[in-house]
């Protein structure tokens, strides 16, 4: 093993890399433009539910619901259809979210101590956003309810209830940037890692440099050494720049080390750089090295409890989920971005990291090795 | 035009598309692999929440509370736990998202008349779930305090009390709320982003690469043919992708189409030619295929997955990226499919999306002709 070698290699795919303006501005921006567009796509937070009122009943007691409504902030109410069939072209055009009708005779319902049904059409297209929509209304309907009771009966009726205290750990005004932004830091290292490091062989062969390399005194070793050090050089800073961003730009709070964190993006390296060599032996046109990046990266993304819960998928695919170097690298991240966790507590999952880690690496080279002898 | 030089530019691109596999991998397993994880393994839907208890009551009061978790829809009791720092613990590894803890004057203060404190320890980090089950909580907790009420009204011997309002609530469009119903229509359009722009995106760039453009200028060939014969085999491949998209949804996961099926195949027929003229554009455009792989990726397949009302709701992104989502013709033909498949809807319902992708393609297939001819084909 040469140090000298290497380090010229390095110098060599620096140049080779940089030298082009367009990869250039590819290598700063792709990052970037990622972190933006995650960082404000991926919101499932409510707001704004979009409502229509049918009002048959014009009383106070229906204005008061109206109004325990639009005071809860999360509803706005659009429109005020004359009838149903309004309410049911609303719904279709999908202008409201959702729709409430109170029947004519719900004032008279109430005085008489019965109960008035109050009919609710929820557009369940979206099941996610339609289940917390309802989840909202039922609550406004059981708080007017309470109000309701205690203005007829002109007393607080104090019966022994169940006052359930929420304490939302971690990420207390469930933000869905603070869950999704520490993700993309992730899927950035894994992207850039994975596609340099196979084109950066492949290109050597596509442009017959192979052959040179092959009989010039560098070794096998110091050849993957040489191509993929740039690459760790590139991710790691690459990481620097979207946690700074996530933290200055999106202020999302980081609880834990950033000392496990680069750690941890070391271990991640290795299986990416791993599977990137890989990729490298099984292609031979940089076509080809981008479509299976492409086909690797998909389910890897998708398996790996980004946007899905694992906890959701079938017990075979939670499965599959275990040999997915990203959903180790996710679990890290989070820890130590919003719960502030250390070591201690995700120590199976560096421990997974380092084991894949190493059994990709190791084997792509072996395989490398093989194609170069 | 002559249907036989069309025909003949088709017949070399099909060469081209078979004795490459990955391309055929990319055309047909990839949405195929897609559908099946979209269908059976990923899911934006919470129940059966697992939740850990910590009793320190131990009373029967208490245990019927737990026994009511536990036989509700949704909720899963997982384990009991000894120590409320026991469930602190469990969710920092992750092992819960969700822990009651029931204090040991939960009893004393329910028969006393007075509210009992009940403390929910909850992993708020994502978003969609702690949302849904936030809400869970509260309507479980609305229902069983009416339970309590009721208890509490035969002990003192009152007159019942109904509750004033009841939400008869129904559902619309996706009746059971299975988010497959509204992501695997969505997900024919990403596919077909995939099979479509992706690999049209390296058809032109390939002859100018390969240095077999400059044959094709000298062949008497318009622009027009060459476009068409380049398309064709595409289009073929996307309107197969539909159909084997349609059927596996239809038998595998019972997801069927409310309105006609014609409607259907007209509406991916115009966004399929959508997505090739925005291939076929980038690759001339470009003339290289590792720039036009990039942009088909950053232009196609990135916008009609974020953008595009797929699984992320356009109405919650700031406003700048609302306007930006008008030009993703996904977004236009994910209307339509949810018309489609969950909504019932006629043409006279979606005929302003169906003209917004019939624009979009005259456009793009102009510049690209445009293109073209300024090479001198």
């Amino acid at each position: 093993m040469n140090w000298l070698r290497i380090r010229e290699l390095v110098r060599k795919e620096f140049i080779a890399l940089l030298r082009d303006e367009r990869n250039r501005r590819v290598l700063f921006l792709a990052p970037i433009i990622q972190i933006l567009l995650f960082g404000y796509v991926v919101n499932y937070d409510i707001r704004n539910i979009k409502m229509a009122v049918i009002d048959e009943a014009r009383t106070q007691e229906s204005r008061t619901l109206i109004d325990s409504f639009t005071g809860s902030k999360i509803f706005r109410i659009m429109y005020y259809p004359k009838d149903q069939g309004e309410l049911d072209s609303l719904l279709l055009q999908s202008k409201v979210d959702m729709g409430i009708k109170i029947p004519p005779d719900m004032g008279s319902r109430i005085r008489e101590g019965e109960t008035a049904d109050v009919q609710v059409l929820a557009d369940g297209s979206m099941s996610n956003m339609a289940s917390i929509r309802i989840a909202y209304t039922v609550l406004v309907l059981d708080r007017f309810n309470m109000n309701m009771i205690r203005e007829l009966k002109g007393q607080s009726l104090d019966y022994g209830r169940i006052d359930a205290r929420i304490r939302t750990w971690y990420n207390p005004n469930m933000d869905s940037q603070n869950f999704f932004v520490p993700g993309i830091v992730a899927f950035v290292v894994m992207l850039i890692s994975l596609l340099l490091t196979s084109i950066a062989v492949i290109r050597e062969r596509e442009q017959g440099t192979m052959e040179q390399l092959i009989v010039s005194p560098i070794r096998p070793a110091e050849l993957i050494m040489g191509k993929t050090i740039p690459y760790i050089i590139i991710s790691v800073i690459q990481m620097v720049v979207v946690t700074a961003f996530a933290k200055f730009w999106f202020s999302i709070p980081i609880a834990g080390s950033l000392v496990l964190m680069f750690i941890a993006t070391c271990l991640f390296l290795l299986s990416t750089l791993g599977v990137g060599l890989f990729i490298s032996t099984v292609s031979s046109t940089q076509q080809q090295a981008m479509m299976t990046t492409f086909l690797f990266i998909l389910p890897s993304f998708m398996l790996s409890g980004f946007v899905f819960p694992i906890a959701n998928m079938p017990i075979v695919i939670q499965w599959l989920t275990f040999l997915n170097p990203l959903r180790y690298f996710l679990v890290i991240l989070r820890g130590i971005f919003l719960k502030g966790v250390g070591f201690s507590i995700l120590w199976p999952q560096f421990l997974a990291l380092a084991i894949l880690g190493a059994v990709l690496f190791a084997g792509a080279v072996t395989r490398f090795h093989k194609r170069m002898d | 035009m002559s249907p036989r030089k069309i025909g003949a530019v088709m017949r070399k691109e099909f060469y081209h598309l078979i004795r490459d596999p990955r391309s055929l991998i990319l055309a047909f397993i990839m949405p195929l692999c897609l559908i099946l994880m979209f269908g059976y393994a990923l899911s934006l839907d919470v129940d059966n929440v697992e939740v850990v208890v910590v009793d320190y009551d131990r009373t029967d009061v208490s245990r019927d509370l737990i026994r009511h978790i536990d036989a509700s829809p949704y909720f899963h009791v997982k384990g009991a736990l000894k120590d409320a720092h026991e469930v602190g613990d469990y969710l920092d590894r992750g092992w819960t998202t969700l822990g009651i803890v029931i204090p040991p004057d939960f009893t004393r203060n329910i028969r006393s008349e007075r509210l009992a404190p009940l403390q929910v320890l909850m992993d708020g980090s994502d978003p969609n779930f702690s949302t849904i089950s936030r809400g869970y909580i509260n309507a479980f907790m609305e229902r069983y305090n009416q339970k309590l009420l009721v208890e509490f009204l035969n002990r003192k011997g009152m007159e019942r009390i109904n509750p004033p309002v009841e939400g008869r609530i129904r559902v619309w469009f996706n009746e059971d709320l299975e988010s497959r119903k509204f992501i695997i229509p969505g997900l024919i359009a990403v596919i077909i982003m995939i099979a479509g722009a992706m690999l049209t995106s390296l058809v032109i760039a390939r002859e100018y690469e390969n240095g077999t453009m400059e044959t094709i200028k000298s062949l008497p060939l318009s622009a027009f043919e060459f476009l068409m014969g380049k398309s064709i085999p595409y289009f073929l491949i996307c309107l197969s992708n539909v159909l084997i998209s349609v059927l596996l949804g239809q038998v595998l996961f019972g997801i069927v189409m409310k309105a006609s099926f014609w409607l259907m195949i007209l509406a991916s027929s115009v966004y399929i030619s959508v997505s090739l003229a925005l291939g076929l554009m980038i690759s001339t455009a470009t003339k290289s295929q590792l720039l036009a792989n990039q942009g088909a990726i950053l232009l196609t397949f990135l916008p009609s997955q974020m953008l595009s009302n797929f699984i992320f709701p356009i109405s919650n992104m700031p406003k700048a990226l609302q306007l930006v989502t008008y030009i993703v013709p996904a977004k236009y033909y994910i209307n339509i499919l949810s018309g489609i498949f969950l909504k019932d809807l006629s043409f006279a319902g979606m005929w302003k999306d169906f003209a917004v992708l019939a624009f979009m393609f005259v456009l793009l297939a102009a510049v690209t002709m445009r293109l073209l001819r300024k090479e001198g084909l």
